[in-house]
């Protein structure tokens, strides 16, 4: 029953034994213990759990770990190196667009997507980007307000990094 | 004003970067070595007998350690669990003995070594159930053919004059409160004007994104521990200790960074649970409740109908107001039934009477949500209040305005006279915001206006502030953070103790290591914890300034605290004899001197419990477009005022008013808890629906600085009141818009389209 894969978490390569039904938010925060990805419904509705696969946001709890062997996996822990911040989060922190937090994650991985997508990104263009992503707490308009800031920073730069 | 050098100022949250980078450990994110987790048999009946529990198919399966039902505890055996935070009380079997009352209720319990496995057993569990009547609706449930749902129930005389009078009595009845003032029969006699509705608010659940978890352990010792996600860990221990028998010393609860609580997060849900199953296992136990298990057996909010009557004169005068509210308390007491109260709002009204009812139906019992049972009083009231304005053709503003109290007046409910408010400023201020009084009328285009009051409380709590070695200072406390208030606390401390906000940590400890701390909730932290956290930085101030006037070989009250920065720009905070720099010793070192004098380390401890403090509001105006074809609404302008007293951080503050006002608008335009036959219909976030990020323009907010008489540095208490007005705003902008009233919440498409074809058929379209 059980197989063995390979999982490509945030630059490194996890070989993990999973049983075919187990989804990838559980064995990424189970049993890797990277619990930056939150399960706030379990459908899909909600995106705390919004991981990058080969680049593109996915709601991880709807994912089979099994289907995502060798594919690219990144997390809000891999958004950075250990001990820096990108912009995106930068800007998060400095504007408090985070209360309770645990959304964060999920729009952080979405955001990140978005800025690589489309560096220049409307208010109009970044509330239907992140329409998946549920906050309860903020309102969204500072979560808004962040990810426009951490646009002008990026693009503000000579030489344009990616987020 | 006084000028202050870390109050006021938008500092970052101190956990905001572990919260960015997936650092900060919620409670679902504590695994511990050889943990199980643990799930439950929830009924799927609103009322039902139990006829029969198997459970030898789910023993059979590998990985299964233990199940328990309530006949394995001892059938009948009932616990109490005592809230001391609270002082609640409630006497609740663990599992359902007999009868279920509502679907969600326990069953059984299942512990395993997988979540997987968990599943598979909660599945194989067999019961058999004779279904019973239900009973979902409170309009149903007084009537004399309802169901009873509880022995206790209580059969009461209807108030005579209201909707339901006919019916002689209320069945299923549980709690009730009654007030009156005045004389209401005199003023309706007075009135030139009747405005009469009944107001339906449904049930709402909390929805923080972070569903409830916990995670137990036993040592061979008795002692347990408990990592959990609450508004109070305190609260946590005394409900752990007195549902399962065991002495609170023996109790360590450990508040892990919480995802969203809003009043839904403070007593015991899945603790004694996982506690009982970790003693009989002898290893830790996991529980996380999925989002379903939240909607159908969680603590939401209560529903409520209310009644409003309001006499009233063509000048503006309110010559009385009468309610009578009908709230949905589900299958135990514990809504906040006195908010049918609300009618009295922050005016001078003088003849008022309300009758207020809990009544028992088939669903979960209820809990706090924000501001608790005031969104749905107020709402009642407010949206009554602006229906009067049109009865009489005022401005709704207006109205409000010369009927408000102020300074010196009364209030009606206990006479007490009041003090530091500024209702009027406010309201005024959210209308010079919104341009109100320049407003233009577009077609399909409404505005709406509301307040809500909030009168917060104090709670009992205590701090420890120390000056570190290396010049830092390190805040102490045991109270949950839910809305900044850890970084509150440490910008009152700075300010006191004169550090840079930079050389400040803040450190939240567990029942075993932290002073007393009240529970995170009725927007009582930052008064009572900053008062505590205030009078700790002060106590410490003072041990501090002692110690450098004997250093400097001089009087205290000839010191002086210097900010300066040096060259590098770095701030190095010091006490200098007054005028004299060169006479000067840092705070760093003033800390290191502590260490070898014979009164030791600088700490300073500070308690508190109780001041006096004052009501404050929050106003909205919202503007909306309608479509009148299909009845969907568009949020065009969300903007809120309000009186803080002292912003100690205006980001947090204006999160606080943005966060509010955006579940205020979902309570009046898309939220729901939605049941038939008491069966729950949505119970997903895809058809329970709350705002997106798409739902919603910026949110605007003002606020007002009245300090406080007792608040540190003026600190009044302000996470609830933005919550309060915005469904009575929402309720006047789409009659503003469409010529209707939609009285029953939410206003979903499909109610406002009903109600504009009403209109239609009626002729007044």
């Amino acid at each position: 029953m059980k197989r063995l894969i390979n999982l490509r978490i945030n630059g490194v390569t996890y070989p993990v034994e999973v049983e075919p039904r187990e989804r990838l938010l559980d064995v990424v925060r189970y049993k890797l213990d990277i619990t930056g990805p939150k399960e706030g419904c379990g459908t899909g509705d909600c995106g705390a759990c919004t991981m990058l696969i080969d680049g593109k946001p996915v709601t991880s709890c709807l994912m089979l770990a099994v289907s995502t062997a060798g594919r690219e996996i990144t997390t809000v822990e891999g958004l950075a190196r250990p001990g820096e911040l990108n912009d995106l989060q930068r800007a998060f922190v400095e504007l408090t667009a985070v209360q309770c937090g645990v959304c964060i994650p999920g729009f952080l991985v979405n955001a990140t997507a978005l800025l690589r997508e489309n560096p220049n990104p409307t208010e109009e263009e970044i509330r239907a980007w992140l329409q998946g992503n549920l906050c309860r707490c903020t309102g969204y308009t500072k979560i808004v307000d962040a990810v426009m800031e951490a646009a002008r920073r990026i693009n503000a730069r000579p030489s344009p990094e990616t987020a | 004003m006084a000028e202050f050098a870390v109050i006021g100022k938008p500092v970052p949250r101190v956990d905001a970067v572990d919260k960015v980078t997936g650092a900060a450990r919620y409670a679902a994110d504590v695994n511990l070595p050889g943990q199980l987790w643990a799930g439950f048999v929830h009924s799927p009946h609103p009322h039902a007998r139990i006829k029969r529990i198997d459970t030898s198919k789910a023993e059979c399966i590998p990985g299964v350690v233990k199940i328990l039902t309530q006949d394995a505890l001892g059938a009948g055996a009932t616990q109490e669990t005592i809230d001391t935070v609270h002082g609640m009380r409630l006497s609740q079997s663990l599992f359902a003995v007999e009868v279920v009352r509502y679907q969600g209720e326990k069953i059984a319990a299942v512990c395993a070594i997988s979540p997987e496995i968990c599943k598979d057993a909660v599945e194989a569990i067999e019961v058999e159930y004779e279904r019973l009547p239900a009973v979902d609706e409170v309009e149903q449930a007084i009537r004399p053919e309802a169901p009873v749902i509880r022995e206790d129930a209580k059969e009461v005389e209807a108030p005579t004059g209201c909707p339901w009078a006919n019916l002689g009595m209320f069945r299923n009845v549980c709690q009730e409160a009654h007030f009156s003032a005045g004389d209401v029969e005199a003023g309706f006699a007075e009135a030139d004007v009747i405005v009469e509705g009944i107001y339906r608010i449904p049930r709402v659940h909390q929805t923080y994104i972070e569903p409830h978890a916990c995670v137990a352990r036993v040592d061979p010792s008795g002692k347990v521990t408990v990592w959990t996600s609450t508004q109070s860990i305190f609260a946590i221990r005394s409900g752990v200790a007195s549902s399962l028998g065991i002495p609170q010393s023996n109790i360590n609860v450990v508040g892990q960074t919480i995802g969203g609580g809003f009043g839904g997060k403070f007593g015991v849900l899945v603790h004694p649970y996982a506690v009982l199953l970790a003693q009989v296992t002898g290893r830790p136990v996991k529980i996380v409740y999925s989002r379903e298990e939240e909607m159908l057996d969680g603590r939401p909010a209560p529903g409520a109908v209310i009644w409003v009557k309001t006499g009233i004169k063509r000048d503006g005068t309110v010559t009385a107001r009468q309610a009578v509210g009908l709230w949905d308390c589900g299958h135990v007491p514990g809504a906040s039934i006195y908010a049918t109260g609300r009618i009295v709002g922050v005016y001078n009204f003088k003849n008022i009477k309300y009758d207020a009812y809990g009544i028992y139906t088939n669903k979960p019992g209820t809990s706090a949500y924000r501001a608790p049972g005031a969104p749905q009083g107020s709402y009642a009231s407010e949206a009554n209040l602006n229906q009067c304005a049109a009865a009489i053709g005022m401005d709704p503003i207006a109205l409000r305005l010369q009927n408000m109290a102020q300074d010196g007046d009364q209030r009606v409910i206990d006479r007490k006279p009041l003090s530091r408010v500024a209702f009027k400023e406010t309201l005024l201020a959210a209308a010079k915001q919104a341009g109100w009084f320049e407003r233009e009328k577009k077609p399909n285009h409404g505005w709406g206006v509301a307040i809500g009051e909030w009168h917060h409380g104090a709670g009992p709590g205590s701090a420890v502030v120390t000056l570190m070695d290396d010049g830092t200072l390190k805040v102490f406390s045991g109270a949950m953070d839910i809305t900044g208030t850890d970084t509150g606390m440490g910008q009152i401390a700075a300010e006191v103790v004169g550090v840079p906000w930079e050389n400040v940590r803040v450190i939240r400890g567990d029942t075993d290591s932290a002073p007393y701390a009240t529970g995170s909730g009725g927007s009582v932290v930052l008064f009572s914890m900053g008062n505590a956290v205030k009078r700790a930085a002060e106590n410490l101030r003072e041990k501090m300034l002692a110690l450098a006037a004997q250093h400097l070989e001089t009087t205290v009250d000839s010191l002086e605290a210097v900010r300066a920065a040096d060259e590098s720009g770095r701030v190095i905070p010091r006490v200098q004899r007054r005028g004299q720099p060169e006479e000067s010793v840092t705070l760093q070192e003033l800390a290191q001197i502590a260490l070898r004098t014979t009164g030791g380390p600088l700490v300073g401890t500070g308690t508190f419990a109780s001041e006096p403090s004052h009501p404050l509001i929050s106003a909205q105006i919202v503007e909306v477009e309608v479509d009148p074809e299909t009845g969907v609404m568009e949020i065009k302008r969300l903007v809120g005022a309000l009186d803080v007293g002292r912003a100690i951080n205006p980001y947090e503050v204006e999160g606080q008013m943005q966060g509010g006002a955006t579940q205020g608008l979902s309570w009046g335009w898309m939220e729901e808890m939605q049941f038939g036959q008491g069966r729950m219909l949505n119970t997903h976030l895809s058809d329970y629906r709350i705002p997106t990020i798409q739902d919603l323009p910026a949110i605007e907010s003002v606020y007002l600085e009245v300090p406080s008489e007792h608040g540190p540095f003026g600190v009044k208490g302000i996470g609830e009141p933005p919550i309060v007005p915005t469904p009575a705003a929402l309720h006047l902008a789409i009659h503003d818009a469409t010529g209707a009233w939609v009285n029953d919440l939410p206003a979903t498409p499909e109610r406002i389209w009903r109600a504009l074809h009403r209109n239609r058929d009626e002729g007044k379209g």
